[in-house]
């Protein structure tokens, strides 16, 4: 069952509440696993990632939370976001696929950044 | 609004699914037309269209000068359509129409020019002259084909010059394509192939199908009937789509992002550096993946440059893009805009300094549209994430730096490698500083410099293959290689033979253009035949014994005003230096032909001179087998003993230090092209050395008539050289002034060395040459001592050609079996040993018995072994021959 993150009070002073992130399976276990293997244990941040030549695709990156962000606690991780960012792509979903040479995390949402939305795979950047 | 459909097997049809989509004009934000939208269906349809026309051969069949008409026909109606092409592309793209308006003259040029180079100039089929297998003679040529079906992956920054980049190629190469336009901008692509149609581009060889790419991505990449992809994008994109085209192993050529430094030297022309850098970086709003966003600049001049650069970009006229007097359009979409705005905040947040720009702007008179202003920040550090990512937008990034190393250390910390620059007053500095970069282009005082005939492509993560030029027509071929046998016969093929119990080469190739002029006084022609090789300036090479003997100056008085010198300083068993040595000596003298007067060291060491002198460089660099495809240096070889065949042979025999043996040079064209045999040059060769030199002609001629490799014309000449061996070496010993006799043995040695150079020779010589390495035993007698051994060793496998050995030896061999003629054979040879006085065991010569066995293990890896006329295995059987012969 996918995870869903309700809009709920901020616990936190200057913690804004953050509309709709949603995780497929796994997808939790597998970011542990990467943080763990890359020995840190930071938030993640949901950013657009361009990766050149006209492409923008959204990417993971561990990364520190910043005074104007939007957060999430989700299953023991935080997730962050800029809230431009937010306002472009809408709702995002992440995935995890491993399988046949292709590994790593794929990030769509409500509102495609670009035609390649969800193509491409990719680790969570340091 | 216009509607477009997709263009599927010549036809212009709705999608499978119904879908359309809109495309908008950036700079006003208005939809502009709907476009069909392809899906998976229309993608399987498209590429079985493609696979059937490629299949089919009407395209791909056609021969290159056919294919060129057509596509000349395609480029006029390129044509037809330039100015519907130039506004389409202004308007989906945001490109300023003062850049879009030649955007279909340089697709017309693009095609012309490709498809000429295509017709007259490309090697469709080229002869590979020397194949490099010496065991394996055939023709070799090569024929490059086309790859098959094509996928065209393209972005939206300049969508008709870059679908031709795919198109053009793909097409004039005997392809057939399906190309993806970006879903922002797919228009003129439609466009293109309304003209495609109206060429009479045969159904199928073109098919556009817009539609999203994470949809048609997978489709397109993984398909089996899809061969090739040609993908010009992002590096995330373009790394997965390798990844899926491996499944089936495509070909794959990638173009992706870049964040090319553009480098400013101290001694730069100012302003044609700012304009450098502004072009470099704000042109088409910084959306072209080569633009030189980091703009590295020395901190001599750096307050100088920053100051003129902000005044420069807050200059430009920032406005719609079908304005002509606009500088730069809107960026390409509003996620585009957001990921622009990302990243310039990103910048603030880093610690770069926003000099100018870092906002949105209004044009007036437009409601919308995604206009940026061009954006500097000053104090970058080359690891800050905004020096690192592509941006793709009008934001450069001003490094500062303190030396050229420093500068293109900078320019190397990325994980791109697509374009770059340099601005300098000094050529030769900014060519150094080009060089040390890594990076597929470098423009010195220039930027975005594009020309058909010159590659365009990355290094490192920008890309794999090449845009443009001859190497872009070869991005779309493979290459097959056909290999024609010049044997027909089973029994001919030595590869064929491993697996065979049959070990004889039945067929042969007779080719040895020596002149040969022999008899009393023939160094008489020698004049002429310097003439005759159209040389002037002959230096004669020979060693201190032949020179102390008066035979050199016999030779320059001969040579007459054609002598330009002698060199003497060549020892026997030379090496490679030797030749080196004797190469800068003629290249000093600028000898056009090389006179050789001794024994094979000498002949040989002309051998390699002649082939360094021709080809350059050093001895070391010639140690190949049947390479050479032109006339070597000429050479005259005049023997001055009677036995090593080298005025005739196609081998040269020189010790290599560095391989601690002896290495050949191997080829028809070392061979002398003359050889004067005249019996004034062996009159005071010593008794002891005119039996051991006739012993290995002797060895010669046995081996050749029992190698693997005999043939009829070789056992001719080998079978009278054994006669006139048997015959007139007794003479010569007896008498030393006999010139008759002696020139006999000329002969003789002569016959041999054609027999052998063809036939090959065998384990006697792999045994001579290596007790001739290890224990520097001379060749020929080393030759003699073991020949009879190693005859007896062959008798069951070339009985037949021993017993004419023994009968050419003067044994009656009639009432005889024929082994027992071939033994009597072997015998013959020690009675004349014997008799003419030539050493009989290894160790009357030095050989420790010790030694023995690893000499066994050296011989038995010796070249010459291959050819034996009975297999050689296993080392204990050289052992016992050379225990025998101890």
């Amino acid at each position: 069952m996918p995870y869903y993150n309700y809009p709920r009070q901020a616990d936190k002073k200057g913690v804004k509440a953050i509309p709709i992130i949603k995780l497929e399976p796994g997808v939790s276990q597998a970011i542990r696993a990467s943080l763990d293997d890359k020995g840190i244990q930071q938030p993640i941040r949901i950013d657009l990632n361009f990766s050149g030549c006209c492409d923008t695709l959204l990417c993971l990156h561990a990364d520190t939370i910043l005074e104007a962000d939007l957060t999430l606690e989700l299953d023991g991780l935080t997730f962050v976001i800029n809230p431009d960012t937010y306002q472009l792509v809408g709702e995002v979903i992440i995935s995890h696929v491993d399988e046949m040479g292709r590994k790593g995390f794929v990030l769509t949402s409500s509102k495609p950044v670009g035609e390649w939305d969800g193509f491409g795979v990719s680790d969570i950047k340091i | 609004m216009e509607q477009y459909k997709l263009f599927i097997d010549g036809e212009f049809v709705n999608a499978a699914s119904g879908k359309t989509f809109e495309t908008i004009d950036p700079g006003t934000e208005a939809p502009i037309a709907t476009v069909a939208q392809a899906g998976k269906a229309d993608a399987e349809r498209a590429i079985a269209a493609a696979r059937k026309a490629f299949d089919s051969g009407d395209w791909s069949g056609l021969s290159p000068v056919s294919r060129m008409a057509k596509i000349q026909d395609f480029a006029d109606q390129i044509a037809q359509q330039g100015l519907r092409l130039a506004e389409t592309e202004s308007m989906e793209s945001g490109r300023i129409i003062s850049y879009a308006k030649y955007a279909p003259l340089l697709t017309i040029v693009l095609l012309r020019n490709l498809c000429l180079l295509a017709a007259t100039k490309f090697p469709w089929e080229e002869e590979i002259p020397v194949s490099g297998n010496v065991f394996a003679p055939g023709r070799e040529y090569i024929r490059r084909e086309p790859v098959g079906v094509c996928v065209g992956i393209i972005p939206w920054n300049l969508p008709l010059e870059i679908a031709f980049w795919k198109i053009a190629p793909a097409l004039i190469m005997g392809n057939t394509i399906v190309l993806k336009p970006a879903s922002y901008t797919p228009l003129t692509a439609l466009i293109a192939a309304e003209a495609a149609k109206a060429a009479g581009i045969p159904n199928g060889v073109i098919n556009v199908i817009p539609g999203p790419g994470g949809e048609l991505g997978k489709i397109l990449c993984t398909h089996p009937d899809v061969d090739k992809i040609a993908f010009t994008g992002s590096t995330a994109v373009g790394r997965e789509i390798m990844r899926l085209a491996s499944d089936t192993v495509k070909k794959v050529t990638l173009e992706l992002g870049g964040k090319a430094a553009n480098i400013i030297l101290d001694d730069a022309d100012m302003e044609l550096a700012v304009e450098g850098a502004v072009f470099g970086t704000f042109f088409h709003q910084g959306q072209l993946c080569e633009s030189g966003t980091r703009v590295l600049i020395s901190s001599k001049i750096h307050d100088e440059f920053l100051d003129k650069m902000k005044k420069r970009a807050e200059s430009l006229r920032i406005g719609y893009q079908m304005d002509p007097t606009s500088h730069m359009g809107p960026l390409v979409s509003k996620t585009q805009l957001a990921t622009v705005e990302r990243y310039v905040k990103l910048g603030e947040e880093e610690g770069a300094e926003l000099i100018t720009g870092g906002k949105r702007v209004e044009v007036k008179g437009i409601n919308g549209g995604y206009y940026y202003a061009p954006t500097i920040f000053a104090n970058v550090n080359n690891k800050m994430r905004i020096a690192q990512e592509e941006i793709f937008g009008p934001v450069v990034c001003i490094i500062k730096y303190d030396s050229d190393e420093e500068a293109v250390a900078i320019a190397n910390d990325s994980i791109y490698g697509l374009g770059g620059g340099v601005f300098s007053s000094n050529t030769a500095r900014a060519e150094r500083i080009a060089r040390g970069v890594r990076t597929g282009t470098m423009w010195i005082n220039n930027y975005h410099v594009f020309a058909d005939f010159c590659p365009f492509g990355g290094y490192k993560q920008s890309g794999v293959g090449r845009e443009f030029g001859l190497e872009s027509l070869r991005e779309y071929t493979q290459v097959k290689r056909i290999h024609v046998s010049s044997m027909a016969d089973a029994k001919s093929n030595m590869s064929f033979q491993l697996m065979s119990d049959y070990k004889k080469v039945d067929g042969f190739s007779y080719n040895c253009p020596t002149n040969v002029v022999a008899g009393h006084g023939a160094l008489a022609s020698i004049s002429k035949a310097v003439v005759d090789l159209g040389c002037r300036r002959a230096l004669i090479l020979t060693d201190s014994g032949v020179n102390k003997a008066g035979l050199a100056q016999l030779v320059k008085n001969g040579l007459a005003d054609f002598c330009v010198g002698i060199y003497d300083n060549i020892a026997s068993d030379p090496d490679l230096e030797t030749v080196d040595a004797a190469t800068a000596v003629a290249r000093e003298l600028k000898a056009d032909c090389i006179v050789s007067v001794g024994g094979g060291s000498v002949i040989d060491t002309a051998k390699g001179v002649c082939v360094t002198l021709k080809n350059g460089g050093k001895a070391n660099d010639h140690l190949n087998m049947l390479v050479l495809t032109e006339p070597q240096t000429p050479h005259i070889a005049i023997p001055t003993t009677a036995g090593t065949g080298s005025e005739v042979t196609n081998i040269a025999v020189l010790t290599s230090k560095g391989a601690g043996r002896k290495l050949f040079i191997v080829d028809t064209r070392i061979m002398p092209n003359v050889a004067i045999l005249d019996p004034r040059f062996t009159m005071s060769l010593p008794k002891d050395l005119t039996v051991t030199t006739a012993m290995d002609a002797m060895t010669h001629a046995i081996e050749a008539m029992t190698s693997t490799m005999a043939n009829q014309i070789c056992d001719g000449m080998a079978l009278h050289a054994i006669r006139l061996i048997n015959e007139n070496l007794p003479l010569v010993v007896a008498d030393g002034k006999n010139e008759k006799a002696r020139l006999n043995l000329q002969i003789a040695a002569t016959m041999a060395g054609w027999a052998f150079t063809i036939a090959q020779v065998g384990l006697a010589h792999g045994m001579a040459h290596t007790i001739g390495t290890l224990h520097h035993v001379p060749h020929g007698v080393a030759c003699g001592i073991v020949l009879p051994k190693v005859m007896r060793y062959n008798v069951d496998h070339a009985t037949d050609k021993l017993a004419q050995v023994a009968q050419a030896l003067g044994i009656t061999t009639a009432g005889m079996t024929e082994h027992d003629a071939a033994l009597a054979a072997a015998d013959a040879v020690e009675a004349l040993m014997k008799k003419v006085g030539h050493p009989m065991r290894l160790r009357e010569v030095g050989v420790p018995e010790e030694n023995l066995a690893i000499c066994a293990f050296h011989a038995i890896a010796d070249t010459a072994v291959l050819f034996n006329g009975r297999p050689v295995g296993d080392p204990n059987e050289v052992l016992q021959i050379y225990t025998q012969a101890y």
